[in-house]
């Protein structure tokens, strides 16, 4: 299943598509309080492109463009800017995730901080959501059996 | 003028409904996996480019008829890559394509 | 203008519940995978006629939109995996 496809087709198509792909899913988590949308769904659409160069172009590429490590890193990140922004306006005086506090230290009205706190909840919970998406696709795609995992056991299968 | 673009955008989702229609009963009534896929692989792209052109043409000149445009593009693309992977798949699993004279399969 | 979107809409969900015929009683899951695909591009059209009959087309057209593309990743993935033989 993570094997790069011999296809000429699909794979020019991923390719021509994954960066629309993903600045619309930017689009739906920048205007999720003026239309349908939100962090999560912006982050299930990150995580569904990444998952279709993933079954389109192989493990190997999309290990050197997006490594585990960075994985783990954003998904954690993301919880991080929510419940910082949450603490940070517990700590300004309010109610957690009360964001009129941040008008503080941003320096505008209330309802443009809220605007802003909101948005800046929701980039928190797109990272996560693709994150931890894109890990549940390629874990019961592997079956947690990595291809280096093969390599150096020495049975190196010819799996498309 | 308005008249125009709504009898013509009315026309076009028409259109779309009868491409949708014969693109079901090719799924239908075909006898086999690949001439079945081959009716709702054309079919059904080019009813969805119909419709959508026709409620772009209802919708004026706007954000939203840019948006419906771009899914067009979109599926236009789209549908006959996705047609193109199944059909390769049954390819590869073994399937036979019909030849006349056959059972329904 | 209204009632024929209601009917257009009447009608396409009367041929998803046609195409649902070959989902269920398909023989074999590649025209399973071909109808459920059908009924996917079908839904898109229904969804922004449904935005067109309550006046919210620019909310609809955001949910249309992401329907059309994980039908399209959907099908993309179930044919890689219908393709690996074991």
């Amino acid at each position: 299943m993570i094997g790069k496809s011999d296809d000429i087709i699909i794979k020019t198509i991923a390719r021509i598509f994954v960066p629309f792909l993903q600045l619309y899913a930017l689009y739906v988590i920048m205007h999720g309080h003026y239309s349908p949308g939100g962090g999560f769904q912006g982050g299930v659409i990150l995580g569904a492109s990444m998952a279709l160069l993933l079954i389109t172009h192989g493990y190997d590429e999309l290990k050197r463009r997006l490594p585990e490590g960075v994985l783990l890193l954003l998904g954690s990140l993301g919880v991080l800017i929510y419940a910082g922004i949450g603490l940070l306006c517990l700590i300004l005086g309010g109610n957690y995730l009360d964001y009129s506090q941040l008008s503080v230290i941003l320096g505008v009205d209330a309802a443009h901080a809220r605007s802003l706190g909101i948005l800046g909840v929701e980039l928190g919970v797109g990272f996560t959501v693709m994150a931890i998406m894109y890990s549940i696709f390629f874990d019961i795609s592997t079956g947690g059996i990595l291809p280096e995992d093969q390599r150096r056991e020495g049975r190196v299968e010819g799996e498309r | 003028m308005t008249y125009l673009l709504v009898g013509l955008a009315i026309i076009c989702i028409l259109g779309g409904l009868f491409f949708f229609a014969t693109a079901t009963i090719g799924l239908l009534r075909f006898p086999d996996f690949f001439t079945r896929l081959h009716a709702t692989g054309k079919g059904d792209t080019l009813a969805v480019f119909l419709c959508l052109i026709g409620l772009a043409l209802y919708e004026g000149f706007s954000l939203t008829a840019l948006k419906i445009i771009f899914i067009a593009v979109f599926m236009f693309l789209a549908q006959p890559t996705a047609t193109h992977a199944i059909s390769r798949a049954g390819i590869r699993r073994g399937l036979k394509p019909w030849v006349k004279g056959e059972e329904r399969r | 203008m209204n009632i024929f979107f209601v009917a257009v809409g009447m009608g396409l969900c009367a041929l998803v519940f046609l195409v649902l015929y070959r989902a269920i009683f398909g023989p074999g899951v590649f025209n399973r995978i071909a109808a459920i695909s059908a009924v996917g591009t079908k839904t898109l059209i229904i969804l922004l006629i449904i935005g067109y009959v309550y006046n919210r087309v620019d909310m609809f057209i955001d949910i249309s939109m992401v329907y059309a593309l994980l039908n399209f990743i959907g099908c993309i993935a179930a044919a890689k995996y219908l393709e690996m033989e074991r």
